[in-house]
């Protein structure tokens, strides 16, 4: 499954933005600070191409902004919906707080059901269970904001993520290997 | 088993059909267990997967961005190619 095109042209579109503001404002930087640009930016300008129909960008947005030194460079590349899109990424992070503890008092009732029929077939499938129990913590962790979400809904932005990821990658890698022709000549 | 999994997933009433759909959308996306072609793979398997090719792709962002990083620090001034990459991006 190719990304598709407007997706990267979306995301090249603002990651410019991103990167054209982070050396205007310095002009000299270290090669860590100038990684740590490139990075943010590029993963900003993927989360807002998403235009926040996705908890996982969502998520990121509200990360980014958290640390005062990215507010700006968040603000530029989110545009003109910044305020909005900030609004619906903390109120996304308050809801997530309520569900978080429903979560635990359900799953502590499935376990000790589970325990009491202690037969071979049980045991088998349990062990199973608790197996896709942790990958998806795992994946839980990888995903932003996934922490709060069902197995389904994790499911389907595991499926964005990783769709929008590889345009990430697509065009960075394009940029890298279109400056490293350049440089050549 | 149904009912306890639609009693887990709570008011949404999602049907196993519906994970069983997504599960094997994600499948298809991973580039590993699309190229074995068998239909049978179990559940931990592709969330496995999945974990595993979301961390090398976020590895390759790293490297990509360290890649660039050297790139565009090492622009040489003067080249009409600078200037390209310049107005494009700094």
């Amino acid at each position: 499954m190719r990304p598709p095109t407007s997706l990267k042209k979306e995301f090249l579109k603002k990651w410019i933005m991103g990167l054209q503001l982070c050396s205007s404002s310095k002009k000299e930087m270290s090669f860590l600070e100038r990684k740590k640009a490139i990075k943010l930016s590029a993963d900003v300008a993927m989360a807002s191409a998403r235009n926040a129909t996705t908890r996982w960008s969502r998520a990121l947005i509200s990360n980014a902004s958290k640390d005062d030194s990215n507010k700006g460079l968040v603000e530029c590349i989110l545009g003109p919906e910044s305020e909005s899109l900030k609004r619906a990424s903390m109120s996304l992070v308050l809801c997530n707080k309520r569900n978080r503890s429903k979560k635990i008092s359900r799953k502590s009732c499935s376990i000790r059901r589970a325990r009491k029929s202690s037969s071979q077939m049980v045991m088998a499938s349990s062990i199973a269970k608790r197996l896709v129990k942790k990958r998806t913590q795992v994946l839980k962790s990888l995903v932003p904001g996934g922490g709060s979400m069902s197995e389904f809904s994790l499911i389907e932005e595991t499926l964005d993520y990783i769709l929008s990821l590889r345009a990430q990658v697509d065009v960075m890698r394009h940029l890298a290997n279109v400056t490293e022709l350049l440089n050549r000549k | 088993m149904s009912s306890r999994r639609s009693r887990q997933s709570g008011s949404s009433r999602i049907s196993d059909d519906q994970i069983i759909e997504l599960v094997s959308k994600l499948q298809q996306l991973l580039p590993e267990i699309r190229n074995r072609r068998s239909d049978k793979v179990s559940a931990s398997k592709v969330l496995q997967e999945t974990c595993n090719y979301i961390r090398s792709l976020h590895r390759e962002v790293d490297d990509l961005s360290e890649r660039l990083s050297r790139l565009l620090a090492t622009v040489d001034a003067d080249s009409p190619e600078a200037a390209i990459i310049r107005s494009l991006i700094m």
